[in-house]
C-alpha cells in the first residue's frame, strides 16, 4: 500500500467544515439575483480553483455585507462579474491583468483611489495578496448568474446513467453447468460466475463451523455444547432449516442485528458532543430498533417510522409509543448543542438529518450538497435545499436556560394503562423520599438557625479571647456543630436536586413533531447560514424520482411525504442499499462493497443481477429482513468451507466471485458476548435505561444556576451491567467507552460521530495487550476454567472434550489433546494445576480460532 | 470504508513460513530486533516511507496547551487595553461572539509586565521568564486563528483540522505518510492526553496509526503508563509459556485453513504487544536520568513535576524513534480571576517545555525535531465574569478563536522570528493570518509532505489534513 498518493482534486474535495469557516466570520445578510450576463470567457481549471477555493470565500467574507445585495457602498457591487465590471460611482472597481491600476486593490490596501474611499474593511496582507494575484490572472469569474445558489444555479440533472440509479430488474437465475452445487436461486448467480471464470466452489464447510458461523452472525453468540451436540447428531435434510428458524427467534438476533442499525445512526447515551449530557430516554430507541428486528418489522414500515413516526396512524398506544420513538433516529446522532449561533445550530442539525437520510437508506454522501452541487453524484443544491425545508419545518431542538446551551426534542409518550399505574406508583414512592428529605432539610435548618443563634451570643458576650462555656460547649465546638450542618445541608441541597432531575414525571423518549408554520427554506450561499439565497419549494432528489414526486399539503412539514417518497417502488436505492447491507453481514464483504455509497465514485456490484434478485424477492417478500437472511444463510454459498486455495486466490486474491467463505473477526459486541457466553457470566436482559443515572455519584451539574447542563460520569454501574450484552451498556461520544463496555474502545466499534454501515476490523497491538493483560480476559478465563474443573467429570480427556465444545463449539482434536496435557500436566500441586487450566482458557479465548469466525 | 483496503496477499504464506523457519518460541522471536524489522517490512504499515520531498523535520513533539492560554498577558501586547481598562470593550465585533457572562464585561489590560527578550528582542511578558531566555531559539506566531470558540470543537479542529466531522488527528495523518522508526513501539505517543480519544484517533486511517495514550506519571504500581501493559497478576515466565501455547495454537490453525492475512496480523500485534511490554517500562524509567537533567526539567518538585515527566518523556521518545509525541499540559482555561490562575499555569509549564528545548537542543535532536507548543484557541481582550458580581480584579478571559499565539522551534523553522501581527486590540489578525489549516500545511511541509497530495481515500474521495484549505507559511520557514 502506498500511502500517498498523488491523486486529488482540489475541487473534487469540497466540505461541511467550510460552512461554518465562512459562517462563523462577519454575518452577510441577503443577496438576491443580479443581472445575468452572457457566459464569460472560458476559464481553465486552475482558475476555477483559486476562484472557488480563495476568492469567492474571501469576498463573501469581507466584501459582499457592504457591497452586495443590501448595501451598495459607493455604488458598488461585487457579488457578481456584472457587478466589477460596471464599477461603482468612480468607475470599473479593477482591470483584469493590471492590480496596480485596479481601484478595488488600491482601495484595500488602505489606499484612496481617484475618486473612491478606502475600504472600510481591514484585510490581511494574505487577504489582499489573493485578491491582487486574482486580479493579476485577468480577474476570472464564473459568477454567470449573481450567486443566489451557490456555486451552480441550474446545472441540469447529469441524465447519464449510472447502475444505481436504473429501476431495479428482476433478473432470472442463470443455467448452470454443475446443477448439482446449486441449492436455490442464490447458488445459481454465484456459480454460474464462476464457472464463467473456471472457478470451483469451495466445498461445503463441516458441520461444527457451519453452526458456530451462523450462530454468531444470527445472534452474535456462539451455539452451547448441547446445541452442537444436537446438530452434529441430526442427520434430517431439515436439520438446518430447524437451526435457522431457532436462531432467527430468538431475542439474541435482535440484539445483534439493532446493533449493525445502530451503527448508521450514530446512536450514543449523550446528547451533543461535549460536556457528557446524558440522553437519558436514548435507551427507549435502541430497545425499538430491537423490537423492530425481532418482530420482523417491514423494513418500509421501519423506514417510514423513522422519517414520520409522529406523523403515521396507529392502531394501538404500544404501536403509536413506537411510533413516536423511531423518529429518534433523526436525533440521536452527531449533533451540536452548545452553539451560541442558533440559526446555525439548527441548520447543522437539518444538516446532520439530511446525511443520515442520505446514508442510511440511500446509500448517497448528501452533506456535500450543503454548499455546491454534488460533485460526482446528479443531486443538485435544490435537491438538498428541498428536503432541507422539510426538516427545517420540525423541530429538533430548543434553547434552555442554561448558558447558550440547547436541547434535543422529547416528546410525552401515551401510556397503556399498565405502565402508567406502574409510574404512578413510582412517583408516589418518589414523593415521599422527597418529602422525608425536605423534612431533614428543615429540620437541620432550624438547627443551623440555633447554632447560628448562640454563636452569636457567645461572640457577643465574651471578651475577645476569653471563651465562655454554654451547655453545648465553647466557640469552637458550636463552630464545628455548624460547619457540620452547614455540609449536611449543601449535600442535601444536592440530593434534592436529584431527587427532582430523575423524577419519573411523564415517560418521554426523543422525537420530532411539525412546527407550526411549516414552510419552505431558502438555499444558503456556500452553506453560510447568514448568506440565504433564493427560496427553494419543498422536495426530493430528482435523479430518483422518475413519476412526479407527492405533493406537500400545507400546514404540514413534508416528512411524511419524504417517507413515502423514500420506499416508493420506483426509487431503486432504500432495497439495493439494504440487502447489500444483509449480504456484507453475512458474507464479510457486500456485493457493492462501498455498502455507505452508491454514487458514481462508488464501486460498482461484483454480481449486479444477483443484488437486484435479492432486492425483488426482499421487496416482493413484503421488506422482511428474516426472510431474507433465512434464503441467504440456507444456501450452498453460506456453507462454502473459508479454507485457502492457492490456485483461486491468485486469480481472484479478493474473493470478489466468492469462491469461498470470507473469514472475520469478531466485532466488540460479539467477541465481549461470546466471551460472557463461554464463561457462563451472561445474562438475559429486558433493555432498559443505561446510565444509571439514580445514582447519584454519576450525576454532576445539578444546580439550576449552572451555566452548563446536568452531566454524566458513570463512576458505578449497576452490578448486572457486567452480565448484560454490550448493545445494553451505555455509548458516549465524546471520551473512551467506559466500564463494562471498555472492550469497544479496543476492537473498531465504529465512534458514535461516524454513520457507519460496515466496520473496520484491524489487528493492533493495544488489541493484543488487551488480550494477554486485562483484568477482563482474565477473569473470564478464571470463571471457565472453574466451570469445566467443577463438572462432574472423570478425567482431563473429558474435561478438555468439554472445554473445546463451550470455547470452540467443536470436538477436541487428538493432536490437541496432546499439546493440553504437556502444558497441564507441568505440575502436579493442585493450585498450580489449577493456575495451569486457567492460563490454558486464556489461551485458548485469546486464540485465532475463537476471535475469528471462519 | 475505505478503498484501499488490505488485500490477499499474493504469497499468503510468507507469515506463516517466516514464523516456522525461524522454529523459536514467542519469546525469542519477540525479543530478536532484527527479526522483527524484517517482518514488518513485509506487511507492516508503520515500516518507514519517504516523503515527497527531503525533509527538515523527521518527527514532531507537540505540547499541547489545552483550555487556551491568554496571548494577551503572555505574547501578544497592546497597550491600548490598558488604557482602556475598566471601560466598556469597544471592539469592533459582529456579537454573535459574545457567549456568557459578559454582562459585566471591560477591557483587560495585560495583567503581567513585557519586556524585548534577546538579541531577536522577541516581545513577551514577565509571566514565562525560562521562555524567555530562549526567545532567539523560538519562532513565536502571534496570528494564528481558527473558527470555533468551544473547547471539545476547537480542539478537534487544532487535532484534526475538522470539527464537524470526524478525521484522522495529524499525529495519524504523520504516521501514515512516514510510519516509524522503532517497530517497538507506537509511531504516535500521546502523553497525558485530552479524554475526547477523538484527538488522537485515526478515522478512517488504518487504526494502526492512532496515537497510544500513555500516563506520565502513574499513580502507583497497578497504575501502568500504558493501559494493559503488564500482566499484573502473573510472572513474566507465566505469560511466555502461555504465550507460546497461544502462538501454536494459531500456527496449528493456520496450517489447518490456509494463510489468511489479518490472522498472520493478528499473530504479529501479539509480538508487537509483547515487545512494547519490554520496552516501555524502560523507557519511561527515569531513573538512569543525571541528577542534572532531572533538575533541569523540575522532576520530583514541585509545581512541575507532572509536566516535567511528561516532557522528558518525550524527549526519551523520541531519541528512541518515535514519530509524533504529544504533551498535554491542561488548565489555562482562565474564565476567572486570571491574575491568580495563569501565573500558576505558567510556573507548572514554562520550565518543563524550555527544559525540553534545551534539551533536544544540546543532544543534537533540535535539528531534525519539530518542536511546537499551542492552545486551541486563545483568550478575549475584554473581561468575562460568569458570577457577574465580582470587581475587575478578579474576572478572566473569555475564548477567543479569532487569533491567538502559539511558538515553534527547531527543524526548519526561523528562530528569534516574531510573526504576524494583530489590530490594537489583539483581536483580529490584520497581518500574515495563520489559519489552523495553513499551520497543517506548513507542519507537514517541514516534515517533507505536499499537504494537498498526502491523501486517502475514503468514502469515494481523497481526504486531505488540510480538507480543501491550507497555504504553507513560508514566512516562518529558516
Amino acid at each position: 500500500m502506498n500511502p500517498v498518493t498523488v491523486e486529488h482534486s482540489l475541487l473534487g474535495t469540497n466540505c461541511l467544515d467550510l460552512a461554518r469557516a465562512l459562517a462563523v466570520r462577519i454575518a452577510i445578510v441577503s443577496l438576491a439575483f443580479g443581472c445575468p450576463e452572457a457566459a464569460h470567457a472560458e476559464i481553465s481549471p486552475q482558475q476555477l480553483q483559486l476562484f472557488e477555493s480563495k476568492v469567492r470565500p474571501l469576498l463573501i467574507d469581507r466584501c459582499y455585507e457592504c457591497h452586495g445585495t443590501k448595501q451598495q457602498s459607493g455604488g458598488l457591487r461585487l457579488d457578481s462579474r456584472a457587478g466589477w465590471k460596471k464599477g461603482g460611482d468612480s468607475g470599473p472597481a479593477l482591470i483584469p491583468g493590471r492590480p496596480e491600476q485596479s481601484r478595488l486593490i488600491e482601495a484595500v490596501r488602505g489606499r484612496h483611489p481617484a475618486g473612491a474611499t478606502s475600504s472600510k474593511v481591514t484585510l490581511s496582507e494574505r487577504e489582499i495578496e489573493i485578491l491582487a494575484e486574482w486580479v493579476r490572472m485577468g480577474a476570472p469569474d464564473p459568477r454567470d448568474d449573481v450567486a443566489p445558489t451557490g456555486i451552480q444555479a441550474q446545472s441540469p440533472i447529469d441524465r447519464k446513467k449510472h447502475w444505481a440509479f436504473e429501476p431495479v430488474a428482476r433478473p432470472e437465475p442463470p443455467r448452470v453447468r454443475d446443477s448439482s452445487w446449486p441449492l436455490g436461486s442464490i447458488d445459481r448467480f454465484l456459480l454460474s460466475k464462476l464457472e464463467a471464470n473456471q472457478l470451483p466452489p469451495a466445498p461445503d464447510t463441516d458441520p461444527c463451523t457451519w453452526l458456530r458461523r451462523v450462530t454468531l452472525d444470527l445472534t452474535g453468540l456462539p451455539p452451547t455444547p448441547e446445541e452442537v451436540t444436537a446438530f452434529v447428531g441430526d442427520n434430517s435434510p431439515k436439520a438446518q432449516e430447524r437451526v435457522v428458524d431457532r436462531l432467527l427467534a430468538s431475542v439474541a438476533f435482535g440484539e445483534r442485528w439493532a446493533r449493525h442499525w445502530l451503527d448508521l445512526v450514530g446512536y450514543a447515551d449523550q446528547l451533543g458532543t461535549v460536556n457528557d449530557v446524558p440522553a437519558p430516554h436514548a435507551w427507549r430507541y435502541r430497545d425499538y430498533v430491537i423490537r423492530a428486528f425481532n418482530s420482523d418489522k417491514p423494513f418500509d414500515q421501519f423506514i417510514r417510522e423513522q422519517v414520520a413516526g409522529d406523523l403515521l396512524p396507529a392502531s394501538s398506544v404500544e404501536m403509536q409509543q413506537d411510533a413516536i420513538i423511531a423518529t429518534g433516529f433523526l436525533l440521536l446522532g452527531e449533533i451540536h448543542i452548545v452553539t451560541a449561533d442558533k440559526l446555525q445550530l439548527r441548520a447543522d442539525i437539518v444538516d446532520h438529518q439530511i446525511q443520515k437520510v442520505g446514508t442510511a437508506f440511500l446509500g448517497l454522501t448528501l452533506g456535500c450538497v450543503r454548499c455546491h452541487d454534488h460533485k460526482f453524484d446528479p443531486v443538485l443544491l435544490r435537491d438538498y435545499y428541498g428536503m432541507a425545508g422539510i426538516f427545517a419545518s420540525s423541530e429538533s431542538s430548543y434553547v434552555t436556560e442554561r448558558g447558550v446551551w440547547s436541547s434535543i426534542r422529547t416528546s410525552e409518550l401515551p401510556e397503556p394503562l399498565w405502565q402508567r399505574t406502574e409510574r404512578e406508583e413510582a412517583l408516589r414512592q418518589h414523593a415521599s423520599k422527597r418529602v422525608n428529605a425536605q423534612n431533614e432539610r428543615t429540620k437541620w435548618t432550624n438547627q443551623l438557625a440555633e447554632v447560628n443563634g448562640k454563636l452569636t451570643n457567645v461572640v457577643s458576650s465574651t471578651e475577645p479571647g476569653k471563651a465562655l462555656a454554654t451547655k453545648d460547649g465553647g466557640e469552637t465546638e458550636l463552630k464545628a456543630k455548624k460547619a457540620e450542618l452547614e455540609k449536611k445541608l449543601s449535600t442535601l441541597e444536592a440530593t434534592l436536586w436529584h431527587l427532582d432531575y430523575i423524577e419519573p414525571k411523564a415517560t418521554v423518549a426523543y422525537s420530532v413533531r411539525d412546527v407550526d408554520q411549516p414552510a419552505d427554506g431558502r438555499i444558503t450561499i456556500r452553506g453560510n447560514v447568514h448568506a440565504p439565497g433564493e427560496t427553494v419549494p419543498r422536495g426530493f432528489i430528482r435523479v430518483l424520482s422518475p413519476a412526479p414526486w407527492p405533493e406537500i399539503p400545507s400546514g404540514t412539514s413534508g416528512r411524511s411525504q419524504l417517507a413515502d417518497w423514500l420506499v416508493r417502488t420506483d426509487n431503486p436505492l432504500p432495497a439495493r442499499v439494504t440487502v447489500n447491507r444483509i449480504w456484507e453481514k453475512l458474507f464479510g464483504e457486500g456485493l457493492v462493497r462501498t455498502v455507505d455509497y452508491f454514487g458514481t465514485r462508488g464501486e460498482r456490484p461484483s454480481h449486479p443481477d444477483l443484488l437486484d434478485w435479492l432486492a425483488t424477492e426482499f421487496v416482493q417478500n413484503g421488506w422482511s429482513q428474516k426472510r431474507l437472511i433465512r434464503e441467504i444463510v440456507l444456501s450452498r454459498a453460506y456453507r462454502m468451507s473459508s479454507k485457502h486455495h492457492p490456485e483461486a486466490a491468485t486469480r481472484d486474491p479478493d474473493n470478489r466471485l466468492l469462491w469461498r467463505m470470507n473469514r472475520r473477526r469478531l466485532d466488540a459486541e460479539s467477541l465481549r458476548d461470546t466471551l460472557l457466553s463461554v464463561s457462563g457470566a451472561l445474562q438475559s436482559n429486558p433493555g432498559g435505561p443505561a446510565l444509571a443515572l439514580q445514582y447519584v455519584e454519576n450525576v454532576g451539574g445539578l444546580n439550576p444556576k449552572d451555566v452548563n447542563p446536568v452531566s454524566f460520569r458513570l463512576n458505578k454501574y449497576h452490578e448486572w451491567q457486567h452480565h448484560y450484552r454490550t448493545i445494553y451498556l451505555p455509548v458516549v461520544r465524546s471520551a473512551a467507552q467506559p466500564g463494562p463496555a471498555e472492550l469497544r474502545n479496543l476492537f473498531d466499534f465504529p465512534p458514535p460521530t461516524e454513520m457507519a454501515g460496515q466496520r473496520s476490523s484491524t489487528s493492533v497491538a493495544t488489541q493484543a495487550l488487551f488480550l494477554m493483560n486485562s483484568e477482563f480476559i482474565k477473569s473470564h478465563a478464571q470463571r471457565l476454567s472453574e466451570w469445566v474443573l467443577n463438572q462432574p467429570l472423570q478425567d482431563d480427556r473429558s474435561r478438555l472434550e468439554l472445554l473445546y465444545l463451550r470455547a470452540l463449539n467443536r470436538p477436541v482434536t487428538d493432536a490437541e489433546l496432546e499439546i493440553a496435557r504437556k502444558f497441564l500436566d507441568i505440575d502436579t500441586n493442585d493450585d498450580k494445576q489449577r493456575g495451569s487450566w486457567t492460563a490454558f482458557c486464556h489461551a485458548l479465548l485469546s486464540s485465532n480460532e475463537f476471535l475469528f469466525r471462519l | 470504508m475505505n478503498s484501499q483496503r488490505t488485500t490477499a496477499n499474493s504469497n499468503p504464506f510468507s507469515r506463516r513460513h517466516f514464523l516456522q523457519t525461524t522454529a523459536c518460541g514467542f519469546g525469542s522471536v519477540a525479543l530478536n530486533a532484527l527479526l522483527a524489522e524484517q517482518a514488518s517490512a513485509r506487511s507492516n504499515p508503520l515500516v518507514p516511507h519517504r516523503s515527497h520531498f527531503p525533509a527538515k523535520a523527521k518527527r514532531v513533539i507537540f505540547l499541547f496547551m489545552a483550555g487556551g492560554p491568554s496571548q494577551h498577558d503572555l505574547f501578544d501586547y497592546k497597550p491600548r487595553l490598558k488604557l482602556e481598562e475598566g471601560k466598556k470593550p469597544n471592539i469592533p465585533h459582529a456579537g454573535r461572539e459574545v457567549t456568557v457572562g459578559l454582562e459585566n464585561s471591560m477591557s483587560l489590560g495585560p495583567i503581567a509586565s513585557f519586556a524585548p527578550r534577546g538579541q531577536s528582542g522577541m516581545v513577551m511578558s514577565d509571566l514565562l521568564p525560562q521562555l524567555a531566555t530562549v526567545a532567539d531559539d523560538i519562532c513565536l506566531v502571534r496570528s494564528l486563528s481558527a473558527d470555533n470558540r468551544s473547547h471539545d470543537q476547537a480542539t478537534l479542529q487544532l487535532h484534526t483540522g475538522a470539527f464537524l466531522s470526524l478525521r484522522p488527528s495529524m499525529g495519524a495523518w504523520v504516521s501514515y505518510g512516514l510510519g516509524t522508526e522503532n517497530q517497538n513501539l507506537p509511531s504516535f505517543i500521546t502523553i497525558n492526553a485530552p479524554t475526547d480519544v477523538r484527538n488522537h484517533g485515526s478515522a478512517f486511517l488504518p487504526a494502526i496509526h492512532q496515537g497510544t495514550r500513555l500516563n506520565a506519571k502513574p499513580s502507583g504500581p497497578k497504575d501502568l503508563p500504558i493501559q494493559h501493559l503488564r500482566d499484573l497478576a502473573s510472572p513474566e515466565s507465566e505469560q511466555r509459556r502461555r504465550l507460546d501455547l497461544l502462538q501454536t495454537m494459531n500456527r496449528e490453525l493456520l496450517q489447518r485453513i490456509g494463510g489468511d492475512t489479518q490472522m498472520e496480523g493478528v499473530i504479529e500485534s501479539f509480538e508487537l504487544a509483547f515487545r512494547m511490554q519490554a520496552e516501555t517500562p524502560k523507557l519511561v524509567d527515569l531513573s538512569h536520568e543525571s541528577q542534572a537533567t532531572l533538575n533541569l526539567y523540575g522532576v520530583g518538585k514541585e509545581p512541575t513535576d507532572k509536566n516535567a515527566r511528561a516532557c522528558l518523556l518525550a524527549r526519551r521518545f523520541a531519541e528512541a524513534g518515535v514519530r509524533f509525541i504529544q504533551v498535554t499540559m491542561d488548565g489555562w482555561d482562565h474564565h476567572g480571576n486570571i491574575r491568580d490562575g495563569l501565573p500558576k499555569m505558567c510556573a507548572q509549564t514554562d520550565q518543563p517545555s524550555v527544559a525540553l528545548l534545551q534539551d533536544l537542543k544540546q543532544r543534537g535532536l533540535l535539528d531534525d525535531t519539530l518542536l511546537v507548543w499551542s492552545g486551541e484557541f486563545g483568550r478575549t481582550p475584554w473581561s468575562q465574569d460568569l458570577s457577574g458580581t465580582q470587581p475587575l480584579e478578579k474576572h478572566g478571559r473569555e475564548h477567543q478563536p479569532e487569533s491567538f499565539c502559539a511558538w515553534m522551534a527547531g527543524a526548519g523553522v526561523r528562530p528569534g522570528l516574531t510573526f504576524g501581527t494583530t489590530d490594537d486590540y489583539g483581536f483580529r489578525v490584520v497581518e500574515n493570518r495563520v489559519h489552523l489549516h495553513d499551520f497543517h500545511a506548513t507542519l507537514l511541509h517541514l516534515l517533507g509532505f505536499d499537504h494537498e497530495k498526502l491523501t486517502y481515500r475514503h468514502g469515494g474521495r481523497d481526504h486531505r489534513l488540510t480538507d480543501v484549505f491550507g497555504d504553507v507559511v513560508t514566512g516562518v520557514l529558516s
